[in-house]
């Protein structure tokens, strides 16, 4: 730490973070909109006058680091144009936006006509002018279908809205009024972030300030480096799948850890793709550091200190990578997440190598955010685009001390929520005929994923009869909330029309493209979503347990069976005797207990953390000597069930003991996921 | 002291607090009498009597002789926090529509996973969990039924199935209480009273509370959750009070036993009984209403009250003699939906540990607490990690012969030892130094919080009077009031005792509430349709109490939001008489002149329109009290009640410097004390800071001047 007095430090970190809170609050408040309010779906930070991050705050993650090189741009753009007042614009995803519909407001902050610190936010904006409502256009081919895009342009010149460019960008729009209403809480979000920054810097000083800011950062990268450094060296891969129209995404990533530093290879991941799926280069970094935060710095101040440890590989031309102009605009709830999701994975089968980090491992979370938009005229007779916020009740992924939580949200947007049904109602034309936790959707093991849910609903007093929605469906085919230690992952989507409101919504109907539909009179809407990945081998899982989330309606008799190994008697209460014997066809050691197996990878090699066998040596892949169990996914119980046949799960088990190391989901003939842990040196020094 | 033989013209007060039990009792043309004595769960009311009796001592009566002259009880509980905190209600059901049964228990998501948490814990979720419910999942049941938006039954009650869930309920799980929450009841409250039909018939013995009658408000969540709790506390409370009232009886009162609520307002004991979640925080309410009444008194109608005790610091505002209410009301993890006083609280203290970070030598107040067991380090308990109380001991501001009026020595060697090895050595300063460094972080992270309740909700805190409460507030808001820019702050002297001071400053209140969605600008006659019923409900249940008509008064409000917005805010109807179009178009502009002070210039959005949604009526029965006696004042002159000198931190100084002392106790109503200086109270310390003159009013507050 420098000159800078850790009195001072210590109040100017603390208002800093209230600066932050504040800004939020503001933003939420002068919005008030549903999206912005109850899913959260909003981000406020500080960067310093560089653009780097000083001060991330929580709210949807992936955005930090963007906004951050959409300061560094807007920086670059308008060398010797930068005044005191002055607000920018910018959301073109090829400079640093994630999708046209995040629209990012920076502001300069100067003391005395000093650039002191920028203040940057993004709200997911009313509509953008694209050619489907609301943001996301499934069938966009390229940006140009995706509504406006500036890659920055000034709309307060010194402290006077330029009226021009406001009207035009309004003109653009749908529901001007409430896009307006949008861009003025960002920019009341941005003046009370600069209003409140001035302050501290008048208070204490340019020099203090920018001293705190330095020390603050230097803490960061201090505290994360010296945690990386403790975890052993290794090597760990995840893939993600996802279909589109027939096309199937396929997004890899293998981690590397070595010493204090991280590296993020994509390599192997898709060629970019004609549907806007896709991640700029700026989506892929943002994706990745949406789960690093949380889990890697809870108790590290998210700023550029956490970002220099940390290096990206992502080909050119490839889905997490595109190049201009490829659509972008579902990327939120595609591709972004697809690297949510193998970042996380990645980190957690990291920190599950360290006996002392394991604790921050978790299982994956709500895999698969989707989106359905409503819109049309309302029971009012207003027309109004609506979003169906279930998807900001994902499910938590199993913890390694504990089950997942059942419609426990997402870590790259720790603090969402969803709306009541009575909210919904008022305000929609629709009827909910059920929404509840749904049976088979979490992933199963030693601690099973959290419940994903479902729901359905008809139209109800609509004046044309109906409502129009459009869906981004993914996660049928391929489940997406990766299980952990051997536990399995959680179920797929479904997304299913019905033409008349009868039978079991839940398997009949009419799976959906994804695209724009309409409901109409007698018709119904069924949706399933995902639960959470699940930790360690299932069939390790006391029975009791098993049987009480059977009496809760959350695993089915079958699923309790064929997934955990536990076999009920007519009473519908476990036949202990006949558990023992099913589980014993693949154990051959304790039938139940321990911490959930899972491969123990460290300097000496990967062992069962079951039995202990050695599997193999420190540094060889271990999977080509373990037991392999494949299945195709449709065949596993409810929800869990995928609608495409060629999808499998690799199971892979001790070949002493028999308990599942690790679990996977892939394609027929694509190579194993590889992960290692490095000799140490005194091991390779012996060899 | 007071002659026995006489008429019934006093008023008791009574709060249960966690910790202490306290009374005030108001003497007709005296000085309000106080009492103080320790809380003794689980057995509640012992405590009550107790700490009458040491009121009852203070005037130089029995306690028979007190309750002789008693006409009115006035009381306040925890009773409901602990329930619901300790987990000791009842075994509770719940009766929902069937396709809903998880709505309590998914809590809209992660809403319930991360509400009420702080900024460090939000951060880090895979380690946050969701509370476990108050009902368990297998005392769920789903019934057919349904109701729509408008209030049109889509799907009549399954009787049947409804009995058939109900024996389940009460002859299988053994549940002890029912809580009926239905999608849309409180626009069709049909089905839910069906079902409590249903219910008294097979067992009419088991507590039910309905979600129409408790919480007849939009939100099937909140509703949900506020009729379980109701539910689920509600035989506690009745015993509770039934058992009070025996006590009472036993000991010679047998008047009426007034309860407070978290709105602020007091139920007679028999409609307290069917509330349980009324009195949910209801003590820190009647702070809010005891700063609001000394306010008045004082006749300074913006307040911002302040009190801060061994664990928390809580704070809340009173703009023009208003209170606000909170929007998104918990307790522990559970949301409910109650009018409920807002008292922001955060977990800082005097007993909130002290430490130092360990790679920037930054110090951190919190969050961690020693709470009073083994408390701060100076306490001689067994506490070994400093704590705020040890820092204020080590700037000097607490007189370590004399705490708590002398039950208590401090032991400042062992606070100054612990002090420097674990603060002060590894940030290479000495002690003094240190600990006026650790007080500066703690006051400036005050002055951001109540920066936080203010400035964020466009409210200036120059135009504030600060009331200081609690047994740590004295010693730091010389030091943050500055900061803020307030201009007066005052030591209340019933500061000790503030809850009690609220519960006799409170009137009876009866709370009703309609909803129904209206755009502005609407019929005034169908606004008038909404409010009638509910005013003569009131009459004749404030008629019932022995309220005539020029003790009861109506105040009306609407909640009124913005076309497609969130925030909605409960908006005062600024007249009395009936509704016109100038009247309803008052209403309308007094929202939007609040809805741009809550939520900031510019967020008005006037194109979409406006609705009103909730129609809220409160009875109001007046409370005769008389006002308190005034002293007569004295001069200026404060020297006979200096007490000495000691080494203590001076704001304006930035050192430590030679401070008088002055003994509260000789203070005289008039004498004024210039800072730097403190002033030891027998429960308090106040620190005058350099430029800060405080004056002893008539009512023995001490009001102070900032420069």
């Amino acid at each position: 730490m420098q000159a800078i007095d850790p009195i001072t430090f210590s109040i100017v970190r603390h208002r800093l973070f209230r600066i932050v809170e504040e800004a939020v609050i503001t933003l939420k408040q002068v919005s008030g909109s549903a999206i912005t309010n109850e899913g959260h779906d909003l981000m406020v930070s500080l960067y310093r006058a560089d653009g780097s991050l000083l001060m991330g705050g929580v709210g949807f993650l992936h955005h930090l680091t963007s906004a951050s090189e959409a300061c560094k741009s807007i920086i670059r753009r308008f060398e010797g144009d930068i005044h005191p007042g002055d607000l920018f614009l910018l959301n073109d995803p090829y400079t640093a936006a994630l999708h046209t519909s995040d629209i990012y407001l920076i502001a300069p902050i100067h003391f005395e006509g000093e650039l002191v610190a920028w203040s940057a936010c993004f709200i997911h904006v009313f509509d953008i002018g694209a050619m489907t409502p609301g943001g996301f256009i499934p069938d966009a081919r390229d940006v140009f279908n995706e509504g406006f895009s500036s890659p920055g342009l000034k709309l307060i010149d010194r402290g006077r809205l330029r009226q021009d460019i406001w009207d035009t960008i309004l003109n653009m729009v749908r529901g001007p009024e409430m896009v307006a209403l949008d861009l003025r809480s960002m920019i009341a979000c941005n003046n009370v972030a600069g209003d409140r920054t001035l302050a501290l810097v008048g208070k204490y000083g340019v020099e203090a300030f920018d001293g705190v800011c330095s020390a603050l950062i230097e803490q960061s990268e201090t505290k994360l480096r010296r945690r990386i450094a403790a975890l052993p060296d290794g090597r760990w891969q995840a893939r993600q799948y996802f279909d589109v129209e027939g096309e199937t995404i396929q997004i890899m990533a293998t981690l590397t850890k070595e010493g204090d530093a991280l590296t993020f290879d994509f390599t192997g991941s898709s060629p970019q793709s004609i549907h806007p799926v896709n991640c700029t280069r700026w989506a892929t970094w943002g994706g990745l550091f949406a789960p690093l935060f949380p889990l890697l710095c809870h108790d590290i101040t998210w700023n550029e200190g956490v970002i220099r440890p940390v290096t990206m590989i992502a080909p050119p031309g490839s889905v997490v990578n595109c190049e201009r102009p490829a659509p972008v605009s579902v990327a939120t709830v595609a591709a972004i997440q697809s690297v949510n999701n193998v970042a996380g994975t990645l980190l957690s089968k990291m920190l599950v190598s360290s006996p002392d980090a394991r604790g921050e491992a978790s299982a994956g979370w709500h895999g698969n955010h989707f989106v359905i938009f409503t819109f049309g005229v309302n029971q009012r007779g207003a027309y109004s685009i609506g979003v169906l916020t279930e998807s900001f009740a994902g499910a938590g992924g199993a913890r390694t001390f504990a089950d997942g939580i059942d419609f426990g949200g997402e870590l790259p947007n720790p603090i969402s929520r969803m709306a009541n049904v009575e909210t919904t109602e008022a305000e929609l034309p629709v009827r909910y005929l059920y929404r509840r936790r749904r049976v088979d959707s979490a992933g199963p093991g030693f601690y099973r994923g959290g419940a994903g849910g479902e729901f359905a609903i008809v139209p109800h007093d609509a004046p044309t009869g109906g409502i129009d929605y459009v869906v981004v469906g993914k996660g049928t085919g391929f489940p997406q909330s990766d299980g952990l230690a051997g536990g399995m992952q959680g179920g797929t989507n479904a997304y299913l029309h019905h033409h008349r409101v009868s039978g079991d919504l839940a398997s009949d109907g009419t799976p959906l493209p994804w695209g724009t539909h309409m409901l109409r009179a007698g018709e119904a809407l069924y949706v399933r979503w995902n639960g959470g990945g699940g930790f360690g081998d299932p069939y390790l899982r006391a029975p009791e347990l098993v049987a009480a989330d059977v009496a809760s309606g959350l695993v089915s008799l079958e699923a309790a069976r064929t997934c955990y190994g536990v076999v009920f008697g007519p009473d519908e209460t476990p036949d202990l005797d006949a558990t023992m014997a099913l589980r014993a066809d693949r154990l051959s050691g304790p039938t139940a207990g321990g911490h959930g197996s899972g491969i123990a990878l460290s300097a000496d090699g990967a062992h069962c953390s079951h039995c202990a066998t050695r599997i193999a040596p420190a540094g060889a892949p271990w999977k080509s000597q373990a037991r392999l169990w494949t299945r195709p996914v449709a065949s596993l119980s409810g929800a869990a069930a995928s609608v495409d046949a060629r999808v499998e799960m690799r199971q892979f088990g001790c070949p002493a003991c028999g308990t599942l190391l690790d679990a996977e989901i892939a394609l027929p003939g694509d190579a194993y996921l590889d992960d290692i842990v490095k000799p140490s040196g005194a091991a390779r020094a012996a060899a | 002291m007071i002659a026995s033989a006489a008429k019934r013209d006093l008023i008791i007060a009574t709060d249960v607090g966690g910790t202490c039990t306290d009374t005030v009792v108001f003497v007709p043309g005296a000085p309000v009498v106080l009492g103080k004595r320790l809380s003794t769960p689980p057995d509640y009311a012992h405590g009550v009597l107790d700490s009458i009796g040491s009121a009852a001592d203070a005037l130089g009566l029995t306690l028979a002789e007190l309750f002789a002259r008693t006409r009115l009880f006035i009381h306040g509980s925890t009773v409901v926090d602990n329930t619901v905190f300790e987990r000791v209600g009842a075994r509770t059901g719940l009766v929902t529509t069937e396709g809903f049964e998880d709505t309590l228990l998914v809590t809209r998501g992660a809403y319930g996973r991360w509400a009420g948490l702080s900024e460090d814990k939000l951060k880090h979720p895979v380690h946050t969990e969701r509370a476990p419910a108050l009902v368990a999942a297998d005392c769920i049941a789903g019934v057919p039924e349904r109701v729509d938006y408008k209030g049109e039954i889509i799907l009549p009650l399954d009787e049947v199935a409804t009995e058939r869930a109900l024996r389940h309920l009460v002859e299988t799980r053994e549940v002890e209480a029912v809580a009926v929450s239905f999608l849309w009841s409180f626009n069709a409250p049909e089905h839910e009273r069906q079902v409590k039909r249903i219910l008294t018939r097979i067992a009419p013995d088991i507590y039910c509370t309905l979600s129409s009658d408790i919480a007849p408000v939009p939100g099937e969540y909140e509703r949900t959750s506020t009729t379980v709790i109701n539910a689920y506390a509600g035989r506690v409370v009745r015993d509770y009070l039934t058992d009070l009232e025996h006590l009472l009886a036993n000991s010679g009162y047998d008047g009426p036993l007034m309860v407070m609520q978290g709105y602020g307002g007091l139920l007679p004991s028999g409609s307290a009984a069917d509330r349980a979640i009324g009195m949910l925080e209801c003590g820190p309410a009647a702070g809010v209403i005891g700063s609001r009444a000394l306010g008045e008194l004082l006749g300074q109608p913006n307040v911002i009250a302040t009190d801060m005790g061994g664990t928390t610091f809580k704070v809340a505002v009173i703009q023009d003699g208003a209170i606000e209410y909170a929007i998104e009301p918990m307790v522990d993890r559970f949301h409910y939906t109650q009018p409920k006083i807002e008292v922001v609280s955060i977990g800082a203290g005097g007993g909130s540990v002290v430490s130092i970070e360990a790679d920037t030598k930054a110090p951190l107040v919190g969050p961690k607490s020693a709470g009073s067991r083994p408390g701060p380090v100076c306490y001689g308990l067994g506490g070994e990690e400093p704590t705020l109380t040890d820092v204020f001991m080590l700037v000097g501001y607490m007189d370590p012969g004399v705490f708590l009026g002398g039950a208590m020595t401090l032991d400042p060697d062992a606070a100054h030892r612990a002090f420097a090895a674990r603060i002060a050595e590894p940030m290479g300063l000495s002690v003094e130094q240190a600990a006026i460094g650790v007080y500066r972080v703690a006051a400036a992270q005050i002055t951001d919080l109540v920066h936080e309740i203010t400035v964020e909700r466009g409210l200036d805190p120059r135009d504030f009077v600060l009331h200081v409460f609690g047994g740590s507030c004295g010693m730091l808001a010389g030091a943050f009031a500055a900061e803020l820019g307030i201009r007066r702050f005052v030591l209340p002297y019933t500061a000790s005792v503030n809850c009690a001071f609220g519960l006799i400053s409170a009137d009876v209140a009866h709370e009703y509430i309609a909803t129904q969605l209206l755009p502005v600008p609407a019929d005034p006659a169908a606004v008038e349709a909404i409010f009638a019923p509910m005013a003569v409900e009131a009459r004749a249940q404030l008629a019932s109490e022995g309220f005539d008509d020029d003790h009861i008064v109506f105040e009306r409000s609407i909640d009124l939001r913005y076309g497609r917005q969130v925030h909605e805010l409960r908006t005062p109807v600024p007249f009395s008489g009936p509704f016109d179009a100038a009247g309803l178009a008052s209403v309308a502009d007094g929202f939007e002149a609040l809805y741009e002070r809550r939520f900031g210039q510019g967020s008005a959005y006037r194109e979409a329109g406006m609705e009103m949604t909730r129609f809220r009526l409160t009875g109001r029965g007046v409370l005769e009290r008389g006002t308190p006696v005034p002293a007569a004042l004295e001069g200026e002159d404060a020297s006979a009640a200096r007490s000495g000198t000691r080494r203590a931190y001076s704001v304006a100084a930035g050192a430590m410097i030679d401070m008088p002392l002055y003994d509260f106790e000789r203070l005289r109503p008039g004498n004024a004390v210039a800072g730097p200086a403190i002033v030891h109270t027998p429960i308090t310390t106040l620190v005058l800071q350099q430029g800060q003159t405080g004056r002893v009013d008539a009512l023995r507050n001490i009001i102070v001047d900032v420069d």
